[in-house]
């Protein structure tokens, strides 16, 4: 892994075929950055994971919204960071979890999964024109 | 994406390929829900699967449910590392 400082951002627009362009460029950023290779494939799950749900949920009202999403990697000082900005619903922190292990059904792994891999996933005050700021954290 | 499937006796296997994500999922119900609808045991093979998320293992998790509703199963076959790595993280969950 590189030990240089380095931060990339891009925008998508917000709807499940970009889900791929969104992991093209985790992998391309995390090329750069020399991050080995099952690190890589988690921290693009866990991207993934994040930018689907704002498709999902963030935009579950106005699916043909034309609106579009920021995805922001920056690593400094070894702490990886990585923002999503968007402008859909406003989603409530608490109401955010994974569902429960015995549960079985479809649905709620997302969430899980960012958790799993991520050493902290947090929503932050959206600053305008955004209005949710979801950013999750990994040392690395 | 593009599916193929080999139906044996009593068996259809679906070998999947590519990405499997939100945008791709239904495309994989489209195909597998209705071999599991006829009765059919199903295999999944994956190992053409390069990248598979949360959606992915909905689809598997829906696809169990209903063949256990239709008294039969789907097997996975043949499953890529990347799957069976996010797999593995699942595995509470199946």
């Amino acid at each position: 892994m590189t030990d240089l400082n380095h931060i990339e951002k891009k925008a998508f627009l917000v709807k499940s075929s970009s889900l791929k362009d969104v992991r093209t460029f985790c992998r391309e950023v995390f090329e750069k950055l020399n991050i080995e290779q099952n690190l890589k494939d988690e921290l693009v799950l866990a991207i993934a994971e994040a930018a689907q749900n704002i498709v999902k949920h963030a935009y579950k009202d106005k699916p043909d919204a034309n609106e579009i999403m920021v995805v922001e990697i920056s690593l400094v000082n070894k702490e990886m960071k990585i923002a999503f900005y968007d402008m859909g619903t406003p989603v409530d922190p608490k109401k955010v979890k994974h569902r429960e292990i015995d549960n079985v059904k479809p649905g709620g792994l997302g969430t899980f999964f960012m958790q799993e891999i991520m050493d902290a996933v947090e929503f932050k005050d959206g600053k305008k024109p955004w209005i949710n700021h979801l950013v999750l954290t990994k040392q690395l | 994406m593009k599916f193929k499937v080999i139906e044996n006796e009593n068996v259809s296997t679906v070998f999947l390929n590519g990405e499997i994500d939100m945008d791709i999922a239904d495309d994989v119900r489209e195909i597998v829900f209705p071999l599991i609808d006829s009765g059919k045991e199903v295999h999944l093979n994956l190992k053409d699967v390069q990248y598979m998320d949360s959606s992915g293992i909905s689809v598997i998790i829906e696809s169990n449910q209903r063949a256990r509703e239709k008294n039969t199963k789907v097997e996975l076959k043949e499953v890529s590392q990347p799957v069976e790595k996010v797999l593995a993280m699942a595995r509470k969950f199946l």
